[in-house]
């Protein structure tokens, strides 16, 4: 198993019903999980008569989650409420203690210092740090107060680690990003589904109901080094698990191309009247056939073979999709490999055609909405570029400004966070927690440390927040209003169900504040609805167009899918017609590996073991959350490397043992766990805790050169038995606060 | 100024993907390049020619190269064209069309010719001015395959002579598309010295059991040569030595390559099984000069080089030749004064200051659908053989077709060969290539191929296995909830959360519910 026996709820427990018991109560709030971009929709109702602020949780009926919810939608509520919870903003002193101060102080300092930075050093000394947790809203008026309020260009944020790859490649390939481009359901007919490096029998379990119509076809197809969770879904003849050596998803990519070409299996017509560039692809994967590209990934040739049949096959019957996570995106070339896993998908004729197509599984929970209104530092609100003149003018004439208001491209992440404490002097952080979740975490925290100003906003104390001057307690989903865009591109109502902790305050409140302190021009609101107003006119004629949805249309329950231009009825399938690059053609790019190389760490040298890392079902992102929900925390306490028995035998670790890895950029302490759902050349270890067993200790912020995403899926890294110290490694699960922050805090 | 010109003589998939490399310079004009090819079609993969020859590829998908879109970024391609004679002292090149043209660095890229072995029937002069036989085809251009291609459709007999890893591939991929083979080889068993003994009996069993005839220990004599539907000659059949005939209507010729060599010799370069250059590939004696592929053999002037030991002629991999030419290109580019394109990244290292790293010893791995079987390195000792230092552990199971055998050295593998286990077969590969250490117990690498057997998971009647993942319940949470009154899914499903994630789990609690009802029979 991959994972550690999880501890049950015993049985007798009262506990929230679950979709057969989920009739909605009167009192009860429709919202949405508030974790991955799955959205799952739940029910929150105030348990009668204790008025407690932690509501029931009810799974509710939607055709993404049909009900259900995994383990962390089911315990979401348990951070409402939570001892740890910030509710007063804190301000470090110079003896290093985070104590109270007030809101008016708080801003009024932030205001000056930020002032201040821009005045001696530049505007562009000022950097700015959002998320994909973010709501449309919060997203879209960070933008613009990046912009506007501090005059920078300096903003990116952590979907950067998330989905650029994915984006830059469907930008270019079919001219448009938007994850699936068809709503999940349409996944439940297919009878061929390639899933490339996404284990979402962990990661969004729900989602896995859409994989049923596949598996009883027998066409599943997972790709993954590791058999995961979601790979054993594909025994007992329900598909193919093809496990290939790490950092070689884009030649084993190339050489399902080649199969497809060179067994007559491409559709022709479909390349004919809604492509160009195949011929170039043709002759590009030429030289990888299939002997070839077993002896790069490791995967049996006929394993290659079978795979290209199901998918030709399935297109014929029911239809055929190709799915990429973050697996094969997060490389240094990811934006290559999420466009081979594209070029295969259009060799088929699958983009467009009816019951088939390519997706990406988006991962944030507003990863899609995030990417889209102005977070990103090449972008304008709409999924504008923010180098095209008509969008400057368009945005700016929404804003109020002259478009030469408009800062140029900023900086990507991995760029900007490598700037801290160089040419950027203070930095806010909005929704990220980049201690524990960017590569090459130790020079991120290091580069935190050299700002002159550091202001982070979060709901609890988090490994990033510890390193801020001054941290502002903001509010949690099931206290907000707000909208959210799925992994489908629908968007959805988030809904307040529970009072706000007094202390805390919104996002919106909090840039509100300070552009009126930084005489900001234009307007910052800090309700959510006249937010949402004002970005429906700024995305109006781009790409994520939004301006036929307000908050009644999604009231109503309408499934709103951007493009939704105002007066029509939004867009559930994308690219029926056409797509979206003039002349309405997808673009076919020859890919090759060769680019890869020189950036890449050298894997499987020496005794060197590759590392991947990735996600838990008990646990989201960098832990913050998660790890302070007990049931969770209680079921996976602290970070396991999976590693195989033979390969564990040959270091002296044993199962449960110590174990050390480490590499030129850090080393991680934690327990080992033998496996053997992992190849022998490779470890997992999951990116959720903090500390000594933080994973992006040992990753590379070695970027891709197109989309800036980091090689968080291919690390050579040293494995070897016992921690080299008397200790235990430093606090895995994070929850215990320093005592003087707790007694500052409360 | 004059920028540097560059001609290429050749233009296969080596020539090619070195033109690929130098167009960057190209198109900032900072070179100027000509490539010259002899046959009149574009670079193809020429791995690929068996299987355009049995119509499983076409040649559109076989082409690695575009002339229009080179001629377009401002590469003069020549082809069609035979290069009559190079003039080393006056660094031109004569076209035998009578053009002149002048060169600052010339490349050969001329590749390799099939060996016509010394039949009686057949002429082995490589430039005889009569082609082969009519069906007699060495299997190495595109017309060749076009012959084999109506053998098959007709489904002839066809004749391979050879046993080497060409051969057992053309005929295959010949008896897979419906044609009648037979297998003409030396020594007891197919693939030479690249496999054992136990390796070649396992794979002639295999080659057998699809009705491929084989014929081990055989040495041919001469062509026969009878009539074809018209009346004009044609192969018939194969004479061996001992009299014994192998009929057929096509004979595939498969017995090695050899350099394309002549030009270069006739301009006064060293040639042995290649043309000779050093390690920057360079023509011994004249820096001007260089080879890439199957034409060049790497030796240099240090006697005591161990890379270039006497008697290593010319790989015959395409792996190797297109390492040459993006090597090379940097190289060229360099010259041009512009960054190479080996540092995609852009980084402007000159490529000439990183030496072009010396080929590994290949491995070996048969094209063939349903024979698996892949090879490096030495395989001749046994298990209990006393070769020092060398450990061979080995598995054979003849009656389904798997062999395994691999012999290490300081626990790295020294050479190995896998038939019939492709897991294992992939895995040994990558093991070999990276020269990492095997796991003690090499059975482990036996049992990739197995139905997952070994994954240890909870026994299904662990009573604290994990039955529904997402939400994270145990067996005995659900016993319990049933045994506490719950009596369907759903029930159980409210009361524990079980099933209320991916559902995958109904089917299992649905158990759990049947046998807590379910009568004790004994």
């Amino acid at each position: 198993m991959s994972r550690p026996d999880m501890p049950g709820t015993t049985p007798g427990t009262r506990l929230p019903a679950g979709p057969a018991a989920a009739a909605v109560g009167a009192a009860g709030t429709d919202t949405h999980c508030p974790y991955c971009a799955l959205q799952c929709a739940m029910t929150l109702t105030p348990e009668p008569g204790t008025g407690t602020a932690v509501p029931v949780v009810a799974g509710r009926d939607f055709p993404t989650n049909r009900g259900g919810l995994c383990r962390k939608g089911w315990t979401s509520t348990a951070l409402l409420g939570h001892p740890e919870r910030l509710t007063t903003p804190l301000l470090r002193g110079p003896d290093g203690v985070h104590r109270p101060i007030g809101w008016d102080r708080a801003l009024d300092l932030a205001a000056m210092k930020l002032a201040q930075t821009r005045r001696v050093h530049g505007a562009d000394a000022v950097g700015v740090f959002g998320g994909g947790a973010l709501t449309n809203e919060k997203a879209y008026q960070l933008g613009k107060f990046a912009r506007l309020a501090l005059g920078t260009s300096r903003i990116d944020y952590n979907g950067r680690f998330c989905m650029s790859s994915a984006a830059a490649a469907g930008n270019r390939a079919f001219g448009l990003d938007r994850g699936l481009p068809f709503p999940v359901e349409d996944l439940d007919g297919a009878h061929t589904i390639l899933l490339l490096g996404s284990n979402v029998a962990e990661t969004m379990p729900p989602f896995v109901q859409h994989l049923q119509g596949a598996r009883a076809a027998g066409g599943l197809i997972v790709v993954d080094p590791r058999r995961t969770a979601t790979a054993d879904f594909t025994a007992d003849g329900a598909g193919l698990h093809l496990q290939p050596v790490p950092a070689t998803d884009l030649v084993l990519l190339l050489g399902l191309c080649h199969i497809v070409i060179h067994e007559g299996l491409a559709d022709q017509d479909f390349l004919a009247g809604r492509t160009q560039g195949h011929h170039e692809v043709v002759r590009s994967v030429a030289q990888w056939w299939p002997e070839r590209v077993q002896s790069v990934t490791g995967v049996p040739v006929h394993l290659l073979r079978e795979t290209a049949r199901l998918l030709a096959e399935g297109a014929g019957k029911g239809g055929s999709y190709i799915l990429t996570g973050r697996g094969v995106e997060q490389h240094v070339d990811g934006t290559d490999t999420a466009t081979a896993a594209i070029n295969l998908a259009l060799l088929l004729g699958l983009p467009g055609s009816s019951g088939s197509g390519y997706g990406t599984l988006t991962g944030q929970g507003n990863g899609q909405g995030g990417r889209e209104h102005g977070q990103k530092a090449d972008q304008l609100p709409g999924y504008r570029k923010i180098t095209d003149p008509a969008a400057r003018a368009h945005v700016a004439r929404v804003w109020g400004v002259e478009p030469d208001d408009i800062p140029g491209p900023g900086l990507p992440a991995v760029e900007l966070l490598g700037e801290l404490g160089r040419s950027v002097r203070s930095f806010l952080i909005f929704g990220a927690n980049v201690a524990v979740s960017a590569p090459d975490a130790s020079r991120v925290v290091a580069g935190l440390r050299q700002l002159d100003f550091l202001v982070v906003a979060d709901f609890f104390m988090s490994e990033t927040a510890r390193e801020a001057d001054l941290v502002l307690p903001v509010r949690q989903w099931a206290e907000e209003e707000g909208t959210m865009t799925n992994l489908e591109g629908r968007v959805l109502r988030r809904r307040a169900a529970v009072a706000p902790p007094a202390g805390t305050r919104s996002e919106l409140w909090i840039m509100a504040g300070l552009a009126r302190r930084l005489q900001a021009p234009s307007m910052f609101s800090d309700d959510p609805e006249t937010v949402f107003t004002e970005l429906r006119a700024a995305s109006a004629g781009g790409l994520a167009d939004y301006s036929g949805i307000d908050y009644p249309l999604l009231d109503s329950g309408a499934a709103a899918y951007w493009p939704y231009p105002a007066g029509s009825t939004g867009t559930p399938r994308l690219f029926t017609d056409a797509f979206a690059h003039p002349g309405g053609r997808a673009v076919l790019v020859p890919v090759s590996p060769a680019a890869a190389e020189p950036v890449r760490d050298a894997l499987f040298s020496g005794s060197a073991l590759a590392l991947v890392t990735g996600r838990l079902l008990e646990h989201y992102q960098s832990g913050a959350q998660t790890r302070r929900v007990p049931e969770l925390a209680g079921a996976v306490p602290r970070a396991l490397l999976l590693i195989h028995p033979l390969a564990a035998a040959a270091r002296g670790i044993s199962d449960g043992g110590p174990v050390t890895i480490e590499n030129a950029r850090g080393t991680v302490r934690c327990t080992a766990r033998h496996s053997t759902t992992v190849r022998t050349d490779t470890v997992f270890l999951p990116f959720h805790f903090p500390g000594d067993e933080s994973a992006n200790l040992l990753t590379s912020a070695a970027a891709d050169p197109i989309s800036g995403m980091p090689e968080f899926k291919a690390s050579s890294v040293a494995v070897t038995a016992g921690w080299a110290t008397d200790s235990e490694p430093a606090a895995g699960n994070g929850t215990a606060l320093p005592a003087t922050i707790r007694q500052e805090a409360s | 100024m004059r920028v540097p010109h560059v001609v290429v003589v050749g233009y296969g998939p080596v020539a090619a993907r070195l033109a690929d490399g130098l167009l960057p310079s190209v198109r900032r004009g900072t070179l100027a390049l000509t490539i010259i090819g002899e046959e009149a079609a574009p670079a193809y993969n020429r791995v690929l020619v068996a299987d355009l020859g049995v119509g499983r590829t076409t040649e559109e998908a076989i082409s690695v190269s575009d002339p229009a879109g080179l001629a377009a970024a401002g590469v003069s391609v020549r082809m069609g064209v035979r290069v009559r004679r190079v003039d080393r002292a006056r660094q031109a090149v004569l076209l035998a069309d009578g053009t002149t043209l002048p060169y600052s660095r010339l490349v050969f890229a001329t590749g390799a010719r099939p060996v016509v072995p010394p039949l009686h029937g057949l002429n082995p002069d490589p430039d005889a001015p009569a082609a082969l036989p009519r069906g007699v085809t060495a299997l190495r251009d595109l017309a060749d395959a076009a012959v084999l291609r109506r053998a098959v459709e007709r489904r002839q007999r066809v004749v391979v002579l050879g046993g080497g890893i060409l051969g057992l591939e053309a005929a295959l991929a010949a008896h897979d598309e419906g044609a009648e083979v037979a297998v003409v080889h030396h020594g007891p068993h197919t693939l030479g010295r690249s496999i054992d003994a136990g390796a070649g009996h396992t794979v002639a069993a295999a080659l057998r059991a699809r009705g491929i005839t084989v014929v081990a220990d055989a040495r041919a004599l001469g062509v026969e040569l009878g009539r074809a539907d018209d009346g004009a000659p044609a192969f018939s059949g194969l004479l061996l030595d001992g009299g014994a005939r192998v009929a057929g209507e096509l004979l595939v010729l498969s017995c090695g390559v050899r350099a394309r060599a002549g030009l270069a010799e006739g301009a006064g370069l060293a040639v042995d099984r290649g043309i000779l250059v050093d390690h920057g590939l360079a023509a011994l004696h004249d820096p001007h000069v260089f080879a890439i592929g199957d034409c060049a053999q790497v030796r240099c002037l240090d006697a005591s080089c161990a890379d270039c030991a006497p008697g290593n002629g010319p790989l015959g991999l395409i792996g190797p030749g297109w390492r040459q030419a993006d090597w090379l290109a940097g190289v060229l580019a360099g010259i041009a004064g512009a960054p190479g394109p080996g540092a995609a990244g852009g980084t402007g290292s000159a490529a000439a200051d990183v030496p072009l790293p010396a080929e590994r010893a290949p491995v070996m791995m048969l094209k063939a659908r349903g024979v698996d079987v892949v090879a490096a390195g030495d395989v001749a000792s046994g298990p209990f053989d006393d070769v020092p230092g060398l450990a061979v552990s080995m598995w054979a199971d003849p009656e389904h077709g798997k062999y395994v055998k691999m012999g290490t050295r300081g626990g790295v593998l020294a050479g190995f060969v896998s038939v019939g286990m492709p897991r294992t077969g992939a895995e040994l590969a990558l093991l070999f290539e990276r020269g990492s250490e095997l796991p003690a117990d090499r059975s482990a690498l036996l049992r990739l191929d197995g139905p997952d057997g070994l994954a240890v998971g909870a026994a299904a009647s662990d009573p604290s296995r994990t039955v529904c993942r997402c939400a994270g319940v145990p067996a005995e949470t659900i016993t319990a909830a049933v045994a506490g009154g719950c009596e369907s899914v759903a029930d159980v499903s409210a009361a524990t959360r079980a099933g209320t994630g991916c559902g995958g789990c109904h089917g299992q609690i649905r158990e759990l519910i049947e046998a807590h009802f379910a009568p004790a029979v004994h």
